[in-house]
């Protein structure tokens, strides 16, 4: 069983998961809890919520698997956006954002993972992160408050004393950057 | 506006951060235009890279078994027969399976009856509302029909008022004979204008074939015929007259009973006369 779910893609587990098959949520979870969890706890800083969201998340992926249609994006795309819509909306009902303040507008934390952890960074992240490390700072810095902090454009232009026609371009081009390199991590696969 | 200027919301929109009217308006062209769409897939494909962006982080070992527990918990509920009727069979791997098809067939019928129950329950609600607006239109129909005689009620009472207050009006007293002792009436005239109106009193219930007249009988000539009219349950009556030229001098004023096809000369007994002048 180990062995099994690293041979299907995540299209397909997703559609066993929407035939009820339980082994392949398992499967889900073990290949993508991890990344997940990483973004539910970027955006909530608070371990206990962002366990209890990460439960949310899959059994809404139990639930909604059939929805998911490979036309209209991929796989990983379609469990992030759970993710992040997800921790974004306890973010709101609790209010937090204030409390956390320009914490998570931050360049991510370098933290020193357990080795299995880090054995698990794969070579698409390593792109990623290399990419974004090439942004000027505040084009990552307003991705950043839009895709954690679930920003608008005009509330990150408050947010940083900038004019909206600035943020709009800065955001646009840490995108179109963003789109290139999945082109180049598409060829790479 | 234009297709490029959509275009360059796109990126906006993948990280959900265009303000609403924007992506509101952004979401119409959406539907028009395939191109945009397409290109809203990648960019979406494209912000959700920024996941990577956070460190991974593990969760406790007992959150996978919390969620399979409860998944697990689900599809027990959603297959409520393997779980709660004591009477199914022992299930081998191929029933599991089966039983997965019935339980969907159980819900599709459930949904079925319920939709059937629904339509009933809703088209029976329409007929009841269809029947209750009938009603009320016809007590409107019936209001305004009542509304409308009490404007004529009101107008007529209007023009008796203002041709009692017409400095050139007169009055003449009808009293009953002795057909109709308790019977009284007015009938008022102006010399000017001729307009008249009679109101009379404790007449005896109309006969439904018959009507009564009121004569005009001025002297020396033949009795000349006016209005005719009924009187309601209370014997009252007030019509509105014109008082021929030829009466206006000196003339009887006399109401008789007659067959409702009218008269040319009164036939029936005299009910109210005015006192000859």
């Amino acid at each position: 069983m180990q062995a099994e779910p690293l041979q299907i893609s995540d299209s397909d587990l997703l559609h066993a998961v929407a035939r009820g098959d339980e082994a392949a949520l398992a499967a889900c979870y073990d290949r993508y809890h991890l990344i997940l969890f990483g973004l539910i706890m970027r955006i909530l800083h608070d371990r206990a919520e962002a366990e209890d969201v990460l439960q949310d998340v899959f059994l809404q992926v139990w639930r909604r698997a059939g929805d998911f249609d490979e036309a209209r994006g991929r796989a990983f795309t379609w469990l992030v956006t759970i993710a992040r819509s997800r921790a974004l909306d306890r973010l709101r009902s609790a209010g937090a954002r204030a409390r956390l303040g320009e914490e998570a507008a931050q360049t991510p934390r370098d933290e020193v993972g357990d080795a299995a952890l880090d054995a698990l960074k794969s070579e698409t992240a390593a792109m990623v992160r290399r990419a974004l490390a090439g942004l000027p700072e505040e084009q990552r810095r307003t991705l950043f408050l839009a895709y954690f902090e679930g920003l608008t454009q005009t509330e990150i232009a408050a947010r940083l004393g900038d004019p909206l026609g600035t943020v709009k371009t800065r955001m646009r081009s840490g995108m179109i950057k963003l789109r290139e390199l999945l082109g180049q991590s598409r060829e790479s696969v | 506006m234009e297709h490029q200027e959509y275009r360059e919301l796109l990126e906006l929109h993948a990280l959900d951060a265009l303000d609403v009217s924007e992506a509101r308006v952004l979401a119409d062209h959406l539907n028009n235009c395939a191109e945009c769409r397409d290109e809203l897939i990648r960019l979406r494909d494209a912000a959700s890279l920024l996941a990577h962006a956070s460190t991974p982080a593990k969760p406790r070992l007992e959150i996978r078994d919390q969620i399979l527990a409860k998944v697990r918990a689900e599809q027990t509920q959603d297959r409520p027969s393997t779980a709660t009727s004591p009477q199914v069979v022992p299930l081998t791997p191929q029933a599991a399976r089966n039983i997965w098809t019935i339980g969907l067939r159980l819900a599709a019928g459930v949904a079925f009856v319920a939709l059937l129950t629904g339509v009933i329950v809703l088209w029976r609600r329409d007929l009841r509302m269809r029947q209750e607006i009938a009603q009320m239109s016809r007590q409107v129909n019936t209001q305004q029909h009542e509304l409308v005689r009490d404007r004529d009620v009101l107008g007529r009472q209007r023009e008796a008022l203002a041709l009692l207050n017409s400095p050139t009006a007169r009055k003449m007293e009808l009293a009953g004979t002795k057909t109709a002792q308790s019977a009284s009436g007015t009938f008022v005239y102006d010399q000017k204008t001729g307009r008249a109106i009679l109101m009379a009193e404790g007449l005896p219930a109309t006969p439904a074939d018959k009507a009564y007249v009121l004569w005009f009988i001025p002297r020396g000539h033949s009795p000349m015929a006016g209005r005719m009219f009924t009187v309601d349950a209370s014997g009252h009556a007030m019509l509105p007259e014109h008082m021929p030229p030829e009466a206006m001098e000196s003339a009887v004023i006399a109401i008789t009973l007659e067959p409702k096809k009218g008269s040319a000369v009164p036939t029936g007994e005299i009910y109210l006369s005015s006192a000859s002048s």
